[in-house]
């Protein structure tokens, strides 16, 4: 299932960088509860109901550990709840802690969720836009570290089925990978002749070359993007006028629930559950497929 | 219509004394099918590299290369870089990119052709080669035949009117050999394509050629059609090196014609396929072979003493991790002292993960190994490397870590604390054992396959083995290397070395082993002398065997066969 991730690199990219950037920097809680449970979902669609249970075991001590830890070191707020070695553990600092883990769990389960998505073919296609040669560069480079690593281990076996780890002291150890490793730079050096022949015979170095992608930038990317862009201006206009402003400290202020400000929530809502209704969207419509079939 | 064609062609090295080229006028017609062969040295890659602009080597060259009429140095650089494709000899090493759709359009994003454009090509190739299922795999993944496949498809990928290939399947097992074989064929056949292939293996690729240069000391030989090459070197010269390398029937042929016997056999032309050769020893021989007069081969008898196991291995059962699929399945096999034991079989049936085992790389979860009678696990520390026993592995690559043969040399000697005043006499000592003393001042890197193969044996040997593994021994060699390398194996067995290797290679199997055994599923199924072996195995069989089974089904070289039609008289009715 993975719907959301056939969306052109750009439109992705403008999604993940939007729902980041508001989820890092807006420190309200209704919008920081809509990026966390959007990013649940999501990272869930993406992931084997299988590996849940598995998933959940991590982030949920890792969201007690967070949540626990600001009231612990923090005694801002004027509300104490007890004290602790005779410093005050305040219902402010508390709340805020609690904050702080619905913001950190939310970032890491959508930058997880880009992991997912952006693969390396789609990153390099971004940047190659801007700087050919370096896509170029990065696609060598991720064809050259396996080649690499799986000539390493042929010669470090090579080397010990004649018997040449014997060194005991770490001084010898220590000469012996790195004469192995200067093999390899000489070994990478000797094949980097043939793959430059090979780049040359194709004519590599001919002026006007041009970058070939899968992607295809199509009317339902369109879509998408002025959705993303709409959603994520409306959300920005209602932070600058500060209508969505919230403060834990010294008193927790009071949730604005005006018209605009449930308007505004909405918006936001609506952009971090995108990729989950797209990926919900997708399975239904197989479902009936394969249903009507 | 010609479409390649060499005037006076000369080329040599900077500060080398002899040229590598030399004097080579040649025609290449539009659509044939030319294979270029000679020995290693003999300036096959440099003249094939002189064809490609791009990839010309620097040195003093006179002469002209012309495309279509035009001088090669003439044409603009697109015409050039798309109308003459070029494939290397090694698979990984070709690939630019991480994922093959990349790797595919990587030529025509060079030209500059438009994305929509490139993309009907890249999917109209993929089809054609049979890419699409993995398409969007990453390069990494793929296996060796399906690498040097996408180099070829990405080449082909940009149009090219002549493909020019360098050995491009040295590095591949047989069956991959074959198929990559095949589909230059079917392109040649289909598209009308200008072959110019380099290749060791002939078996196949001999037969298939419209033209066959043979090669020698920067010289052509002789260009003409395969039947008439098969003929005429062995009248230029009876004993010529090349002749190792062609196709069974033909050195059948010419064996027969340097015995000087069976004039009326040599008046047909030259058989090429083991078809051929069949037909050939059935019209000549045929009806004159005594059925009940084919005794076993002497050899049978002798061999090894088959008292003193070596290497003994009993239901051996390994897998690499706890929920993969056993690798090894109860294996059990038994090498005696002094013998030549080939371990044959298919691609990733087991083979190398026997020997890994065998060699303390991996341990068997079940069953026993033991080497020269002690158990595997006695073995503390090196001492099962120490003057017992040595792995060559497949890659001779793998096995030198310094600037100079010598110092590789020498790390062994290191190891075993022998004394550096004495280390000197010892490393020339092997070198001139195994004739590589020329070499040992050379990079490692720097020397052919057949000389690094050489090489890393003499390195493996340095710790005195009494037990050598050798891990597919012959790949990328050419005919001529691996014949050094079967008188090399004799000689250390003489000597009273034991030698267990694994290969595909069946015909190096049946001129130097003692016993061979089938591999399959884990276990070994068969082991025989290779007489008897291969008499019995109807397809996995030396190209010589099947084509004089029905007269000698224990005939398994070339120079079994010719050695019994010898002994026939001559033909009646002259």
């Amino acid at each position: 299932m993975k719907a959301f991730g056939n969306y052109h690199p750009a439109v992705l990219m403008v999604y993940f960088l939007s729902v980041l950037l508001v989820a890092m920097f807006v420190t309200n809680p209704v919008l920081q509860l809509s990026a966390l449970s959007g990013g649940a979902l999501f990272a869930m669609a993406l992931e084997r109901p299988g590996n849940w249970a598995r998933d959940g075991a991590f982030y949920v001590p890792l969201f007690f550990m967070v949540a626990v830890t600001n009231p612990l070191f923090s005694h801002n707020g004027v509300t104490p709840l007890f004290f602790l070695n005779g410093n005050p553990v305040t219902l402010e600092a508390f709340v805020y802690g609690i904050a702080i883990g619905v913001m950190v769990i939310g970032v890491i389960l959508w930058c997880k969720c880009y992991s997912r998505i952006m693969t390396s073919d789609k990153f390099l296609y971004l940047f190659g836009r801007i700087i050919p040669k370096l896509s170029l560069v990065l696609s060598m480079a991720l064809r050259f570290i396996p080649m690499f690593k799986r000539q390493m281990h042929r010669v470090s076996r090579a080397r010990r089925a004649m018997g040449l780890y014997a060194a005991d002291s770490f001084t010898d150890k220590l000469k012996s990978r790195m004469s192995v490793f200067m093999a390899m730079i000489a070994w990478s050096l000797e094949n980097a002749m043939e793959t430059a022949a090979s780049m040359k015979a194709r004519g590599y170095g001919i002026k006007g070359r041009t970058n070939f992608s899968l992607f295809r930038f199509t009317a339902r990317d369109g879509v998408l993007l002025s959705v993303c862009i709409l959603l994520l201006g409306v959300t920005l206009v209602g932070t600058a006028m500060g209508e969505m402003a919230f403060y834990y400290y010294p008193r927790i202020s009071h949730l604005n629930v005006t018209p605009l400000a449930l308007f505004l929530y909405g918006a936001f809502g609506i952009l971090s559950f995108l990729p989950f209704f797209v990926e919900i969207k997708g399975a239904l419509i197989w479902k009936y497929y394969v249903w009507k079939m | 219509m010609e479409i390649l064609r060499l005037e006076n062609v000369t080329f040599r090295y900077p500060k080398a004394a002899a040229s590598a080229v030399e004097n080579i006028n040649l025609v290449v017609e539009s659509g044939e099918f030319v294979v270029i062969c000679g020995e290693s040295g003999c300036g096959k890659t440099t003249l094939l590299r002189l064809l490609k602009r791009e990839l010309a080597p620097a040195g003093e060259k006179t002469g002209t290369v012309f495309y279509r009429g035009t001088p090669l140095e003439a044409l603009d650089e697109r015409t050039n870089a798309a109308q003459i494709g070029y494939v290397l000899q090694n698979p990984d090493n070709q690939i630019v990119t991480d994922k093959v759709w990349h790797e595919l359009a990587f030529g025509l994003e060079n030209l500059g052709v438009p994305t929509a454009l490139i993309r009907r090509r890249v999917g109209e190739m993929a089809s054609y080669f049979g890419i699409q299922n993995w398409f969007r795999k990453d390069t990494d993944q793929l296996s060796g035949g399906e690498k040097q496949l996408l180099n070829l498809a990405s080449v082909m990928v940009m149009g090219p009117k002549v493909l020019i290939l360098d050995e491009p399947t040295s590095q591949l097992d047989p069956i991959a050999a074959s198929e990559f074989i095949a589909t230059l064929h079917k392109l040649n056949r289909e598209l009308g394509l200008t072959i110019l292939l380099v290749e060791h293996r002939l078996e196949d690729v001999f037969p298939m050629a419209d033209k066959v240069l043979v090669m020698e000391q920067g010289r052509a030989l002789l260009y003409d059609t395969p039947g008439q090459v098969g003929r005429r070197l062995g009248e230029l010269q009876k004993d010529h090196p090349m002749l190792l390398g062609l196709p069974s029937a033909v050195r059948l042929y010419n064996a027969l014609a340097s015995g000087g016997r069976h004039p009326r056999a040599l008046s047909d032309p030259c058989p090429l396929t083991v078809k051929e050769g069949r037909d050939f020893l059935e019209k000549h021989f045929g009806g004159r072979v005594q059925e009940s007069g084919e005794g076993l081969p002497g050899r049978m008898n002798s061999a090894a003493s088959h008292e003193e196991a070596v290497i003994e291995l009993d239901k051996v059962w390994f897998r690499y991790e706890k929920d993969l699929p056993d690798i090894l399945r109860g294996l059990s096999l038994k090498v005696y002292r002094g013998e030549t034991y080939c371990i044959l079989g298919g691609n990733g049936t087991g083979k190398t993960t026997a020997l890994n085992v065998i060699s303390g790389l991996n341990k068997a979860y079940r069953g026993k190994v033991r080497i020269a009678g002690k158990l595997i696990k006695a073995y503390r520390g090196q001492s099962l490397y120490r003057e017992n026993l040595a792995f060559l592995p497949q890659n001779p690559q793998t096995v030198f870590i310094r600037d100079k043969v010598r110092d590789d040399y020498r790390e062994i000697l290191d190891v075993w604390q022998v004394p550096k005043g004495q280390q000197g006499e010892l490393v020339e000592r092997m070198a001139e054992k195994i004739g590589v003393t020329h070499l040992l001042d050379k990079h490692p890197f720097d020397l052919s396959g057949g000389e690094q193969q050489k090489c890393a044996l003499g390195k493996v040997l340095m710790s005195k083995p009494k037990i050598l593994l050798l891990d597919e021994p012959t790949k990328g060699l050419d005919a001529c290397s691996k014949h050094a390398l079967g008188g090399l194996l004799g000689e250390l067995k003489e000597e009273g070395m034991t030698i267990l290797m694994v290969t595909h290679d069946v015909e190096f199997a049946a001129e130097n082993a003692d016993r061979c055994a089938l591999f399959f599923d884990g276990e070994i199924l068969s082991a025989d002398v290779p007489e008897l072996f291969f008499a019995e195995n109807n397809f996995y069989t030396t190209a010589a065997n099947r084509m004089a089974r029905e007269l000698w089904p224990y005939a398994v070289t070339c120079d079994q066969v010719a050695r019994r039609c010898m002994e026939l008289p001559e033909e009646e009715g002259l």
